[in-house]
């Protein structure tokens, strides 16, 4: 029962968490001046 | 310069292209990368940010004044600038599908030679590259 609980614990926090977890930011491309 | 922007935090790689005047930012996955710390470091490292696209994935979300806005971490979020791609966004906000975008953050005011990093980006979306 207590390992039934653990498992579902396990399982509503990685619904909660991937989502949030997954947004960000890939890449960032930068145009400069002035570089020598 | 390389060295300066690699030691932000959340940056995993930085690959300048002297050729182009490219600069390429490759972050972590941690999410801890700070557009307006980059700019800054870029300045410090004595050059000048013409302008900076990113390509990010998050939510389409609507602010307290209506507008939308990109999450891309749970306390960072980008104001979209509104046009034809964020219209058709719209009906997206506040719902669970993620879409990754490339836009334009930054675009240096033109005449000013070292100009201040702005205090809100607002994020110009250049193309939607997937919705899931």
């Amino acid at each position: 029962m207590k390992t039934m609980k653990m498992a579902m614990l396990v399982l509503l926090g990685s619904i909660v968490v991937v989502p949030a977890a997954t947004a960000q930011i890939k890449h960032i491309e930068m145009r400069v001046e002035g570089m020598t | 310069m390389k060295q300066h922007l690699g030691r932000q935090s959340g940056v995993q790689n930085v690959e300048v292209s002297l050729r182009d005047g490219k600069v390429d930012v490759t972050p972590k996955e941690d999410g801890q990368i700070d557009p307006a710390q980059l700019l800054k470091a870029t300045y410090d490292s004595g050059v000048t940010a013409a302008e900076m696209d990113v390509t990010a994935r998050g939510k389409i979300v609507k602010d307290q004044s209506g507008g939308l806005a990109l999450q891309v971490a749970p306390n960072r979020s980008f104001m979209l600038t509104p046009n034809e791609l964020s219209k058709g966004l719209e009906s997206l906000a506040d719902t669970p599908t993620f879409v990754t975008v490339r836009g334009q953050l930054y675009q240096k005011p033109p005449g000013k030679k070292k100009p201040e990093p702005p205090a809100t980006f607002k994020l110009l979306i250049l193309e939607v590259l997937k919705k899931e």
